[in-house]
């Protein structure tokens, strides 16, 4: 009795606690809820209504396996490595260096660029092969050519100074 | 029959000699679980069989990288959740049906069902659950039938605690006046 008031002496009343606000207009409102609930519960058990096929379950558990631990995992094709030891690596790599090299070599021997020499040489051995009256022929025809032509000229020109006046040149031009 | 533990199953896996046998005491412990979750959404059998398997699948191809920052049933409910949420609203697109029309097709699907056999009052209650919207409807499963805490619930959806506990609240009293409606007492 004399604990019980010394405690109501030093700790009157209040306790310190606080709620929510709105707190006590809302339980009311939710209790009713919580009850219902309960009710519904017990009158319509969960899940009552809704059936399934026989031993569906178990046909899952196998549905579910076949679509993951037993897939069967894509079978990978065994690699081997083209230079499996790097004396194989060298000696591919000689042989190419090799056959390269020759065939360069071989490449620049058929293949001479012809010198100077050998075209002229060329065309005097043409000419060396041609008769040579046809040649002096061609070449007396070409000089006479020329001849002509100037001798025609100069025959022109006295015909024209001898057979027309001066006034008449003047006119023709 | 003892149930595993989840710590169990998660060590098992790590291990490949013992993978295949950590997926199986997995699929024993929540299959049923996760089968329940899902059809109570979809509603039809056959719906629920393809996704109960697409998530089995997921959490088969998926488990190693699973951190244990959150419990292992509620990563699997999420994936559950999150498969037949997708799943309804392709439905709805594919039918041209609004996002926010939810009761109409799905309680077809159910009067029309050859799984599910109760009677007048349990009808009721699935056409009352049927009245709300998906996430909500997902939130009063969870609660009322997995009978599942708040902070787990959170955990699947993402969800603050708060705004569950009122999401809860306003389903009961909706589906209170849906049950009442017929002056139907129990």
């Amino acid at each position: 009795m004399e604990n019980n008031e010394w405690m109501k002496g030093n700790f009157p009343g209040e306790t310190g606690f606080t709620t929510p606000e709105n707190y006590f207009a809302e339980l009311t409102e939710r209790i009713n809820s919580a009850v219902f609930i309960e009710q519904m519960k017990a009158n319509v058990p969960a899940d009552k209504g809704y059936t399934l096929p026989d031993k569906y379950f178990e046909k899952l558990t196998s549905a579910v396996l076949a679509k993951t631990i037993e897939e069967q995992p894509v079978q990978q094709t065994k690699v081997v490595k083209l230079w499996h030891s790097k004396l194989l690596k060298y000696a591919s790599a000689a042989c190419f260096l090799l056959i390269a090299g020759a065939g360069l070599y071989f490449n620049n021997q058929q293949y001479q660029p012809q010198p100077k020499e050998y075209v002229e040489i060329a065309g005097e051995q043409m000419l060396y092969d041609i008769d040579e009256e046809v040649i002096i022929e061609h070449i007396e025809a070409s000089q006479s050519g020329q001849t002509k032509s100037s001798a025609e000229d100069e025959a022109l020109e006295n015909y024209i100074l001898n057979n027309y006046s001066q006034n008449d040149l003047v006119t023709g031009l | 029959m003892k149930q595993v533990e989840d710590s169990e199953i998660l060590e098992k896996f790590s291990n490949e000699k013992t993978r295949n046998e950590a997926f199986n005491l997995l699929l024993t412990k929540y299959q049923q679980k996760i089968y329940w979750h899902i059809r109570r959404l979809v509603i039809d059998h056959d719906d629920t069989d393809d996704l109960v398997q697409d998530v089995f699948v997921k959490v088969w191809k998926n488990l190693e990288k699973f951190r244990s920052d959150s419990q292992l049933y509620t990563w699997i409910y999420r994936i559950a959740t999150n498969e037949s949420i997708t799943f309804l609203n392709k439905k709805k697109q594919r039918n041209n049906i609004p996002l926010d029309e939810v009761s109409g097709e799905l309680t077809d699907t159910l009067v029309a069902s050859e799984y599910f056999d109760g009677d007048k009052l349990q009808m009721k209650l699935q056409k009352a659950l049927l009245t709300l919207p998906d996430k909500q409807r997902l939130i009063f499963n969870m609660k009322y039938f997995d009978e599942l805490k708040y902070e787990e619930i959170s955990e699947i959806t993402g969800t603050s605690v708060g705004a569950l506990k009122a999401s809860f609240h306003i389903a009961v009293k909706k589906i209170e006046a849906f049950m009442l409606n017929d002056d139907v007492t129990f």
